[in-house]
């Protein structure tokens, strides 16, 4: 598509902040799932992930100068928080250690349902700019009407 | 008078300064309307074909293919659709304007 439609980058940059806090949201409700997850494929309990966002250019945003600026964002890469686990005494359980203690992840819920209260704000901000990129490009239609 | 140019958004031909009316019908930089219909219509139908692509992957089961990503696809053809009509109204309303005119 041709650069002639300049008002879409708005929406371009919304969507990749929608896409951005989609993975956030996945994350943590990964993490919540696992909140009890004593065995993975790489040993030890699950660890707490975290997502890691970069700005990158804007889609389409080509240009003058300004235009340069406009920036998107995008998830860069995703972390494993390297707090210890949290150990529990259990010596029957099977993952138990010598000591007898269990080692769980090292997720908080509290602190999951904190960080999926802020993706789904920052999602619906997203969709705020995005209803406002149309509704000017709407108005914008209209000039003359 | 000359009218300077509106900057414009980018991308967009600006609006030129009015052509003295001897100028020939071919002068290069002149805007056509017919000519922006026909871009800003195969707009409308790439980003309907994007649009139409995006929901058959999300059907499909994507996992890259978000719902949001469908509805901004499809909300984009509708704006490009929109904007094509416009054009549209515009080309015709001038048409008509001349057809009109009194001699």
């Amino acid at each position: 598509m041709s650069n002639s439609m300049d008002f879409f980058t708005a929406m371009e940059v919304s969507a990749s902040g929608l896409s951005a806090e989609r993975t956030r949201m996945n994350i943590a409700a990964g993490n919540l799932a696992n909140a009890q997850t004593t065995q993975t494929a790489a040993g030890g309990p699950y660890k707490r992930r975290d997502v890691i966002l970069s700005a990158v250019a804007a889609p389409g945003a080509q240009g003058t100068e300004f235009a340069q600026q406009v920036k998107g964002v995008a998830v860069s890469q995703i972390t494993q928080d390297a707090a210890p686990p949290r150990l529990e005494y259990d010596p029957g359980h099977p993952q138990a250690n010598a000591q007898g203690y269990v080692a769980y992840p090292n997720i908080n819920p509290v602190e999951e349902m904190v960080d999926m209260i802020t993706a789904s704000r920052a999602y619906e901000a997203g969709i705020t700019t995005m209803t406002t990129a149309v509704n000017m490009a709407e108005r914008a239609l209209g000039i003359g009407r | 008078m000359n009218v300077s140019s509106i900057p414009g958004i980018p991308g967009i031909a600006p609006i030129k300064a009015p052509e003295p009316i001897a100028a020939p019908a071919a002068a290069p930089g002149k805007v056509d309307l017919a000519g922006s219909f026909a871009s800003a219509l195969d707009d409308a139908h790439a980003a309907e074909h994007t649009a139409t692509h995006a929901a058959e992957q999300f059907a499909h089961g994507d996992p890259s293919m978000g719902i949001h990503e469908v509805v901004i696809a499809s909300e984009k053809a509708n704006i490009s659709l929109r904007f094509a009509t416009t054009l549209k109204n515009k080309a015709l309303e001038a048409y008509r304007e001349l057809m009109n005119t009194q001699v």
